[in-house]
């Protein structure tokens, strides 16, 4: 008999993920059971809720116990636990919309992939090594690819076509890389990649150009970002409100890892630097790209480049500061993008999601209380006050001059100057003197979406105080 | 790192992974047939399968071995559903060609 090498404290870390991934099958075998009619959506909107909350909870309890388990493939407390809880907060939110809109066919097969999509994301939020980051991102891809499809409209097909081939062709580039990393140190932890010794090696840079080509396409910054506008558009509009959110979350917290812990020689940041670079650029072409937009999940997904380009930004300079202020500014902009998603469920009717930028003319008078929560959440993600945006962004800019950066502080700040006028068209045309009869259908409440708006507006008010002690931030790779 | 073990020299096995790897990236480029494309990809992917061969040989470590396998398991569940996506765009379409899957714009 071969004495097991796992300890409890191993099993213990990956419980959060074993109950989002189990609540996935409870919803698939409960809508095997339950009777045709209203409860085919609630009970399996219900178990999500619970197993997500569960999640969360046992998730929580990790925070403190900083531990490496399975031999430092995955990492539990600290670190992880933030970004596993931003995960889970998104996906929650995510749930709400697609209560709200999700179509009755396939309802609970939507559901169960955006579980198991949940749960990868929070194995690459602790992946310590190679092999989990892999594993971590392909879970979370192949559900997403599979949601991207799960819609009659015709555009869904083509966004998930589209989704497929370049986010596996960027998963190839990231392999490829990650082969490259595991010939240089003959070992598949990140902590191995550490060092100066490794630093000068052909082979080590080499998978690092690729490993980070891979995590650009992921995070949509800029040379690699074309996908994202229409993979947004197409997709179903709850899997949108996730992918904006919970694929960058997850690639960030590898980026993060792999920054901080990885490369750490002397000459780190010159390494580094391109991705600051095309962090900067996104900035400004993902601002100047939503100007043109008529379509409000393409406007999001312009403005989601450069939002994700003001965070990669803030690691600049792999201070414990910036990865403080980047993970403050991801929470912030995880409930005011998702709260313009929840708007935007809100406003659809059952023949259109209410993405078209014209629905939004006279909103103001028709839909008042949704209009101002939509000026709230355009006001953050524009950084003014008095909004969590406001505070992140002032952070970042610190960030980046402490670091000594400054150019890319320049850059946010004209980024935001371009972004102004994107969000301001919007306000305009909610509050603007024009006549158009707005769509009169009204869906039936939806208590959960009206939660998870008021639960947005709350946060992205109140999340001006920062949780986060650095010492408990800083990656655990070691 | 130990080279001697393997009766090819190292720099063959990266040499050839390189090609591979570089005709995947070719074929997804230039290609217009999604399951060509599909095809590609998967060439990227075992490229990267060959170089963690050769590694896991010349370091004496099975992680490389694991490794492999992973990517296998996982690239037969990624052509599982890229040829279902596929087959729902052919329903609409009639006709499979990257250049025709064009609604979206902007």
């Amino acid at each position: 008999m071969i004495a097991n090498p796992y300890s409890g404290a191993d099993w213990n870390a990956v419980v959060p993920l074993s109950i989002v991934a189990v609540a996935a099958l409870v919803v698939l075998f409960a809508d095997l059971v339950t009777p045709k009619g209203l409860a085919k959506r609630w009970v399996p909107v219900a178990i999500s809720a619970i197993g997500l909350a569960g999640a969360a909870f046992t998730c929580g309890e990790g925070w403190g116990h900083s531990y490496a388990a399975f031999g430092g493939g995955f990492m539990v407390g600290g670190f992880a636990t933030v970004f596993q809880e931003i995960v889970i907060v998104a996906a929650l939110l995510s749930v709400a919309i697609y209560a709200h809109v999700g179509e009755d066919e396939n309802f609970s097969g939507g559901l169960a992939l955006l579980l198991w999509s949940t749960s990868g994301a929070m194995l690459m939020a602790g992946a310590g090594s190679l092999m989990t980051i892999f594993l971590g991102l392909e879970l979370l891809s192949l559900a997403l690819y599979c949601l991207c499809g799960l819609s009659p409209r015709a555009t869904a097909g083509e966004a998930a076509l589209k989704y497929l081939i370049l986010s596996s062709a960027a998963s190839g580039f990231m392999l490829y890389g990650m082969a490259l990393f595991f010939g240089a140190t003959g070992s598949v932890a990140l902590a191995a990649l550490a060092g100066q010794a490794v630093e000068s090696n052909a082979l080590f840079l080499c998978g690092t150009a690729l490993f980070l080509i891979g995590i650009a396409f992921k995070l949509s910054l800029v040379p690699f970002h074309v996908w994202v506008p229409d993979v947004f558009q197409g997709a179903p509009l709850p899997v949108t409100a996730f992918m904006s959110v919970v694929t960058k979350a997850a690639t960030l917290a590898v980026f993060a890892r792999f920054a901080y812990a990885a490369v750490t020689g002397p000459h780190a940041q010159a390494i580094l630097a391109p991705v600051y670079v095309i962090a900067g650029i996104s900035m400004i072409v993902g601002n100047l790209g939503a100007l043109a937009q008529t379509d409000m999940k393409r406007l999001l997904a312009y403005s989601g480049i450069a939002q994700v380009g003001y965070i990669v930004a803030a690691l600049a300079g792999s201070t414990a500061l910036g990865l403080r202020y980047a993970i403050f500014y991801l929470a912030a902009y995880t409930f005011m993008n998702i709260g313009a998603f929840l708007v935007v469920a809100l406003l659809s009717t059952s023949k259109e999601e209410g993405s078209a930028l014209a629905a939004y003319r006279g909103l103001g008078r028709t839909r008042p209380v949704l209009a101002a929560a939509m000026v709230l959440f355009l006001l953050a993600l524009a950084g003014l006050p008095p909004t969590a945006g406001f505070v992140g962004k002032i952070l970042i800019l610190s960030a980046n001059f402490d670091a000594g950066y400054a150019w890319l502080a320049g850059l946010l700040i004209a980024g935001t100057a371009i972004s102004l006028y994107v969000y301001f068209k919007i306000v305009g045309l909610m509050y603007g003197r024009h006549e158009r009869p707005h769509p009169t259908e009204v869906r039936p409440v939806a208590p959960l979406a009206w939660a998870g708006l008021v639960a947005c507006v709350l946060f992205t008010f109140v999340w001006t105080f920062d949780p986060l002690g650095p010492s408990n931030v800083l990656p655990l790779v070691k | 790192m130990n080279s001697a073990l393997l009766p090819v020299s190292l720099m063959s096995y990266v040499g050839l992974s390189a090609v591979i790897f570089f005709i995947g990236v070719g074929g997804v480029l230039l290609r217009r047939n999604p399951l060509i494309i599909l095809m590609s990809i998967e060439l990227m992917w075992n490229s990267a399968n060959l170089l963690f061969l050769a590694f896991a040989r010349v370091w004496l470590n099975n992680a490389g071995h694991i490794f492999a396998f992973l990517v296998i398991t996982v690239a037969a569940a990624e052509a599982a559903i890229g040829l279902a996506i596929v087959v729902v765009v052919f329903r609409r379409t009639h006709h499979v060609d990257v250049d025709d899957v064009r609604l979206l714009k902007g």
